[in-house]
């Protein structure tokens, strides 16, 4: 008992640093998704010049490290004059670099249903809004709901790399606290249970949402 | 299921008047000079025909011979590339240009809409598989055509008795056998009230002892007066209950015969060589 006496006496500051992992996690996968599904359907209905774009910047956003773009944000935007405050500027550079990968989680459910959907509803008189409404989304989503889920638990994992660029979370909490105590060991199993349980609660709501998905199928 | 089919009340919105005075059968189809390519093949090489109000053309041919393309390009789920198509006099994807004479294409909106006055049911029966039996039926009645959901559920559920299924309405489609979902197919294209039916080989992918089922529906519309285009490759149903038989190879209309002079003395030779190796298979 003596031993887990650190982790004792400042669980309530890694709880409120939790607090902020999921506030920035929430505050970046609601853009990302967003943006995801736009680029998504550019991905699957846009023009030739818009999926080249697309393209080139899922290239990029896949071929740079998340760190990196976080340095460049904090470091060197500023430079340039646009001076966000830091939180936004990480939700910002998350937001972006997760839309990059939502969107093929998106596409990929488009894509995956069978052409005789498409046949389907247009045979109905549906138009595409319409079609896509009440005949593709429903099932693309729910197909793409397990991997998009995936993605959510890689994005609040992710998060512990912006202690780095100095904003404060769960992992710059539990340095703050180990820095005091001296106790690492104890304090990163705590911060580690932590972000376990996070992640453990969304890979289980993705379980749900796979079985969901089965309906009707 | 049978019963249900015999007593049933019309399927047909708008059935032929019986003993009206005889004019000349208003074309509900016309093809002219219908070409559709994919890349250098050309699947369909200037086909033209025309089918009657009420007249249930069934066209046969062996694989590849453009059967399914032809009734894709009727409702556009395939474009073609010259020629046109009208349904109940109405240009279905393109206008001819009375200035130019060039074809036009119609906004998707207008093909959309008229989408909406043709029926398909398709050889893999492509019901939404999201969706309840019902909600399959009424989806496009009330999100396409506005129809007040309760009177869109109202005929559902006498679509759904007519096709023999009253007790299925609320079965997602997977835990129905093939001719279940085929006949909810069936019932989903007449929920938009269509003027013309189409039907893909739509008992292809069914087990033998489920055709049977499938078929009973189809002959039930074609007493009732639908006008109907049927691909199929059952023979007995095609004599029995087509009033003209379209024989079709590589991308062409060969023969357009009634079915009793099809099957008794076809012209074409490469009908008589189909028909002769059709007679070798089941025989």
């Amino acid at each position: 008992m003596k031993m887990l006496a650190p982790l004792l006496h400042s669980y309530w500051y890694l709880f409120r640093g939790a607090g902020m992992t999921l506030l920035m996690a929430g505050a970046a996968v609601l853009p990302a998704t967003a943006l995801g599904v736009v680029l998504a359907l550019v991905h699957v209905f846009g023009r030739p010049m818009a999926r080249a774009v697309l393209q080139v910047y899922l290239f990029v956003v896949r071929g740079i490290p998340l760190l990196v773009l976080l340095t460049f944000v904090y470091y060197l935007l500023p430079l340039t004059g646009i001076d966000l405050p830091p939180f936004w500027g990480v939700v910002l550079v998350m937001s972006l670099y997760y839309a990059a990968f939502m969107s093929e989680v998106f596409r990929a459910g488009i894509e995956s249903l069978p052409q005789a959907q498409w046949d389907a509803a247009r045979s109905l008189g549906m138009t595409r809004h319409l079609m896509l409404r009440i005949v593709i989304f429903p099932q693309a989503l729910r197909l793409a709901a397990p991997p998009f889920v995936s993605q959510c638990v890689s994005l609040v994992k992710a998060t512990s790399l912006v202690s780095i660029v100095g904003l404060w979370e769960l992992t710059m909490a539990s340095r703050e606290v180990v820095e005091r105590t001296l106790a690492p060991f104890q304090i990163f199993i705590g911060a580690a249970l932590i972000y376990f349980c996070i992640c453990y609660t969304l890979a289980l709501y993705g379980r749900y949402l796979e079985r969901r998905s089965l309906v009707g199928h | 299921m049978d019963d249900t089919l015999s007593d049933a009340p019309s399927l047909v919105t708008d059935p032929p008047v019986i003993g009206a005075p005889q004019a000349a059968p208003r074309p509900m189809l016309t093809m002219t000079g219908v070409v559709k390519s994919f890349g250098a093949n050309q699947v369909l090489r200037g086909v033209s025909l025309s089918v009657a109000a009420g007249e249930v053309v069934v066209v046969i041919g062996p694989s590849g011979s453009g059967k399914t393309t032809l009734l894709r390009c009727v409702n556009l789920l395939e474009d073609y590339q010259q020629g046109t198509v009208t349904v109940d006099g109405a240009p279905i994807g393109y206008r001819i240009d009375p200035r130019s004479g060039q074809r036009q294409r119609m906004s998707e909106r207008d093909i959309a809409a008229s989408r909406e006055t043709i029926g398909i049911v398709f050889q893999s029966y492509n019901l939404f598989p999201h969706m309840t039996v019902l909600q399959n039926i009424v989806a496009a009645p009330v999100r396409v055509k506005g129809v007040p959901r309760a009177k869109a559920e109202a005929r559902a559920r006498e679509l759904l008795a007519l096709v023999g299924l009253s007790d299925k309405a609320g079965e997602y489609p997977v835990r129905l056998s093939g001719g279940q979902q085929q006949r909810v197919a069936i019932a989903r294209a007449l929920a938009m009230d269509p003027k013309l039916m189409m039907f893909d080989e739509v008992t292809s992918a069914l087990d033998p002892e489920l055709v049977g089922e499938v078929l009973e529906v189809i002959r039930a519309l074609a007493e009732d007066g639908m006008t109907m285009l049927v691909v199929t490759h059952e023979m007995q149903f095609a004599r029995e209950v087509g009033t003209r038989v379209l024989f079709m190879d590589e991308g062409r209309v060969l023969e357009d015969a009634s079915p009793k002079e099809f099957f008794h003395a076809p012209q074409h030779t490469r009908a008589k060589e189909f028909l002769r190796r059709l007679h070798a298979v089941t025989e």
